[in-house]
């Protein structure tokens, strides 16, 4: 009797749904918790507050959100991501629900900042894992088509929010903001589960077994790990920056504005097009994370050494191609740094690694502003923040040069159009036992 | 390039509110333009007089009336007042602590020496007044002795209309108020009175002339409210040109938008005013026009409070939908009286509560219809498959459900078929 296999990724099918359901999953975590800042001046005129302590509710939020990653890619290790994205998308309906009735400021931090904040991080990794599951030869084309959910759910969000503002005040847009994040739970009964090659035999028997700290061990991982926290560092500043930047190179509000609107632009294009791109297969992936994460450090350095516009009305071009440089290569940057992971862990272990790598940029994330800020306190301008972090990307990319791949073999390159690795081709030792024959051996690929 | 003060650590200035403080500064600068009348130094003869003033507050306001000769064509501010080194005259906002009386006002001086406990206050509006036929109301056409000579002009006022300054004033002061008129012809043609609303004043003014403008300054001290109001000067020539001074007590912001909140909730409604100091502040709820007192007598509902002189707040606790409505809060100055308004809606929970239910129930359905498809679809799957396809569909079903148990069956199928 001929046995049933598991066959590969399908590669389209229930997965473009599956990557519907990350799109939804980015809009309604990251997508939510930018819009959020709408209602800030109405938390601080009722609570008394300065806008520092109000910013707080986000900071925080977004802080648990990034550091209790692996805790969700370790709840859906062992129980599948389903369950675990509905669970999430629950709880973080009630952090909106119970902040809805706060009678201080506390108990915004403890219901948006905590609660939701944890249910976020319960969603994002296994929604966003199950979709690298889901593609091989479009992997990072779908991958990238989720990572532009947040931008859109900001353009919808943010419109939506300040009429709910209007009519309802605060207390109301909160509950109804608890009614929208439930759409988590339908998103993640959408994420079926996949039964891959890759995946490991046993479940994992302990806990921190199941954070996945075990993949730590190989090279390769350590080293993205390595690179991904200096890139953490300088990848959010413009986030916060880059329109106090332009505003200080002499630009007028509107020229800010534009500035802004080039890098996001860029951002969401690239997403896309570099999606499309690597999954046209002529470049290994670590190479091509190398490659935009170098751009983007080189973008960050060109928007740090902009001169000073003269004049307040222009156009601000340099500022804008700079921005606009950066926009495309972090655009670029964002699916690559997902989708690399099947090559280096395995198909098996990517919504652990996906939890890892988060938590990672998150600690990146929460360096790089304050030192951003005081650097800009210190020297008068923000030429030494855009170059610090710039220098933090540039250093990262240097890292992953360590990556296997990433610097051009002696061997000729594999034929284009053959799947991409993601058996943990690339990792040292054969960590998963391959049951089928007619597998590709685990080999080591680095420069001759 | 803007020097940005104020921009400390990672907080990101909202840009909306830079664009509006850059664009109140863009139009203060070109009002301020208009009231460059004339740049005056300050004489030391003046310097004197001032000492006399040394514990006030100086407001000289000055109106530029002109109706030009058509060679001279002052239709720009600074044009005009290139064409007139004015040596004794009230001068830009700027100089307010720098009276610049007009020399020969020794009738003047006794007057104010009743109220020298007051400031004085000076403030200056220019105006100019557009020579034209009345065909050529509005556009930029001029007639000199018959010949159309076309320019390209800027209009500052348009002829006729009444060039006006609002003048905010909180305390008792003395006021100076200087009209400047340039006439197109004879100077002592020209007739020149001051009234208060319709009132005609009869004095306190005084009239002079230098080179060929014509200045008059209007003098009085503003001690009560009936003083307040618009303070205006003519001046007859073939037209009557006009200037206007308003004297208002300072605005108060209350809200614009309606401030929404729930029942037994508690809210705080603030009014506040720029640089103001009011004697006293006081709260009045309003149904319809009545006004209706707050804080009278004084019980738990209402507390009034307010931690700056210029800012008042009304705390209002345990709200019910009867509290819905408009507050006004009034500043009571030494001269007069100023209202802003802030509008509260109360609203019950159920109304956003009704929402979320049914968001909520939407939700529910949406997971129910979800799950429901991928069982039918997999049953769909199972008749027409043979064995194969069973235990393909067995294994997905025990994929979906949660527990360890299950997956040792998988793992023992699995091993068996590695082998």
């Amino acid at each position: 009797m001929t046995t049933p296999k598991p066959t590969g990724p399908p590669d389209g099918g229930w997965g473009w749904v599956v990557a519907a359901a990350g799109f939804a999953v980015n809009g309604l975590s990251y997508g939510v918790l930018r819009s959020l800042g709408l209602a800030f001046p109405d938390f601080a005129e009722y609570f008394d507050r300065n806008a520092q302590e109000t910013a707080w509710v986000s900071a925080l939020a977004l802080a648990v959100q990034q550091a209790a990653s692996p805790v969700g890619s370790a709840l859906s290790t062992r129980w599948g991501a389903r369950p675990v994205v509905m669970v999430g998308g629950i709880l973080t309906s009630l952090g909106f629900v119970f902040s809805a009735f706060a009678h201080s400021l506390l108990h915004l931090y403890l219901g948006l900042g905590v609660l939701a904040g944890s249910g976020w991080a319960l969603v994002f990794a296994p929604a966003l894992g199950t979709v690298s599951r889901y593609f091989s030869r479009r992997r990072v084309l779908a991958v990238g088509l989720a990572l532009t959910g947040n931008g859109a759910s900001s353009l919808l969000l943010a419109p939506a929010l300040q009429l709910l503002l209007d009519n309802f005040g605060w207390r109301g847009s909160l509950l109804l903001l608890g009614a929208v994040t439930l759409h988590l739970t339908p998103c993640g009964a959408l994420l079926r589960p996949l039964a891959l090659p890759g995946d490991p035999l046993a479940l994992p028997r302990s806990p921190l077994a199941a954070l996945g700290l075990g993949l730590f061990r190989h090279r390769a991982f350590l080293v993205l790990t390595l690179g991904t926290a200096l890139v953490g560092v300088g990848y959010f500043i413009p986030y916060v920056h880059l329109a106090p930047h332009a505003l200080d190179r002499g630009l007028g509000g509107y020229g800010a504005v534009l500035v802004v609107a080039a890098a996001a632009v860029g951002d969401i294009g690239a997403r896309l097009l570099c999606g499309w791109l690597a999954d046209q297969g002529w470049v290994p992936l670590p190479r091509l994370l190398t490659v935009f994460g170098a751009l983007t450090g080189l973008g960050l350095l060109a928007v740090g050494l902009v001169p000073v516009v003269g004049n307040e009305d222009s156009w601000g071009g340099p500022l804008l191609a700079a921005a606009g440089v950066y926009g495309l290569s972090a655009g670029s940057y964002a699916p690559l740094i997902f989708c690399v992971l099947p090559e280096l862990v395995g198909i098996g272990n990517v919504v652990q690694a996906t939890g890892l790598v988060m938590m990672l940029l998150s600690l990146g994330g929460l360096l790089g502003p304050p030192l951003s800020g005081f650097l800009r306190d210190e020297t008068g301008d923000f030429t030494a923040s855009f170059l610090t972090c710039g220098s933090f990307v540039l250093s990262g990319s240097f890292v992953y040069l360590g990556l296997p791949k990433a610097l051009p073999s002696c061997r000729p390159a594999s034929r284009p159009g053959t799947p991409p690795p993601e058996m943990g081709e690339l990792l040292p030792v054969p960590q998963i036992a391959l049951l089928s024959p007619g597998d590709p051996h685990s080999t080591l690929d680095t420069t001759c | 390039m803007r020097a940005l003060q104020g921009l400390r650590g990672p907080r990101a200035p909202s840009l909306p509110l830079l664009l509006l403080c850059f664009l109140a500064a863009v139009r203060r600068s070109l009002e301020d333009g208009l009231s460059t009348a004339a740049p005056f130094t300050s004489l030391p003869v003046q310097e004197e007089m001032m000492t006399e003033y040394s514990n006030l507050s100086l407001e000289s306001h000055n109106l530029s009336v002109t109706a030009a000769p058509i060679t001279s064509l002052p239709v720009k501010e600074e044009m005009m007042t290139k064409a007139a080194p004015i040596t004794s005259l009230p001068v830009q906002e700027e100089m307010r602590t720098k009276a610049v009386p007009i020399i020969s006002l020794p009738v003047q001086e006794e007057m104010t020496t009743k109220y020298s406990n007051l400031s004085l206050e000076s403030h200056s509006i220019s105006m100019t007044a557009m020579p034209m036929k009345e065909n050529n109301k509005g556009n930029q056409i001029c007639v000199d002795r018959g010949i159309m000579l076309q320019r390209n002009v800027t209009l500052v006022e348009r002829p006729n209309m009444p060039v006006e300054k609002n003048i905010t004033l909180e305390r008792p002061s003395n006021v100076e108020l200087t009209c400047q008129f340039t006439p197109s012809g004879n100077l002592n043609s020209v007739n020149v009175t001051w009234k208060k609303g319709d009132k005609l004043l009869e004095d306190n003014y005084l009239v002079n002339t230098t080179g060929s403008i014509l200045y008059t300054q209007y003098r009085v001290a503003i001690i009560n409210s009936k003083q307040m109001g618009s303070y205006s000067c003519f001046f007859g020539e073939k037209k009557q040109q006009r200037g206007t001074f308003n004297l208002k007590v300072p605005e108060i912001n209350g809200k614009n938008k309606p401030l929404i909140t729930y029942v037994g909730d508690t809210v705080v409604l603030i009014c506040k005013c720029q640089d103001c100091l009011p004697l006293n502040w006081t709260w009045y709820s309003g149904n319809g026009s009545v006004q209706v007192p707050i804080g009278i007598p004084v019980n738990d509902k209402y507390v009034i409070s307010g931690k700056h002189a210029n800012e008042t707040k009304l705390k209002i606790t345990q709200l019910s939908e009867d509290d819905q409505g408009t507050y006004w809060c009034h500043a009571i100055f030494e001269l007069g009286e100023s209202e802003g308004h802030v509008e509260l809606v109360v609203l019950s929970y159920l109304v956003p509560l009704k929402a979320f239910c049914a968001i909520a129930a939407e939700v529910v359905l949406l997971v129910a219809i979800i799950l429901l498809f991928e069982m039918y679809t997999q049953k769909k799957k199972k008749p027409s498959d043979d064995g194969k396809e069973i235990e393909q569909g067995e294994q997905l079903k025990l994929d979906d459900s949660n527990g360890i148990e299950n997956s040792g069956p998988r793992h023992r199928k699995n091993e068996s078929v590695g082998q």
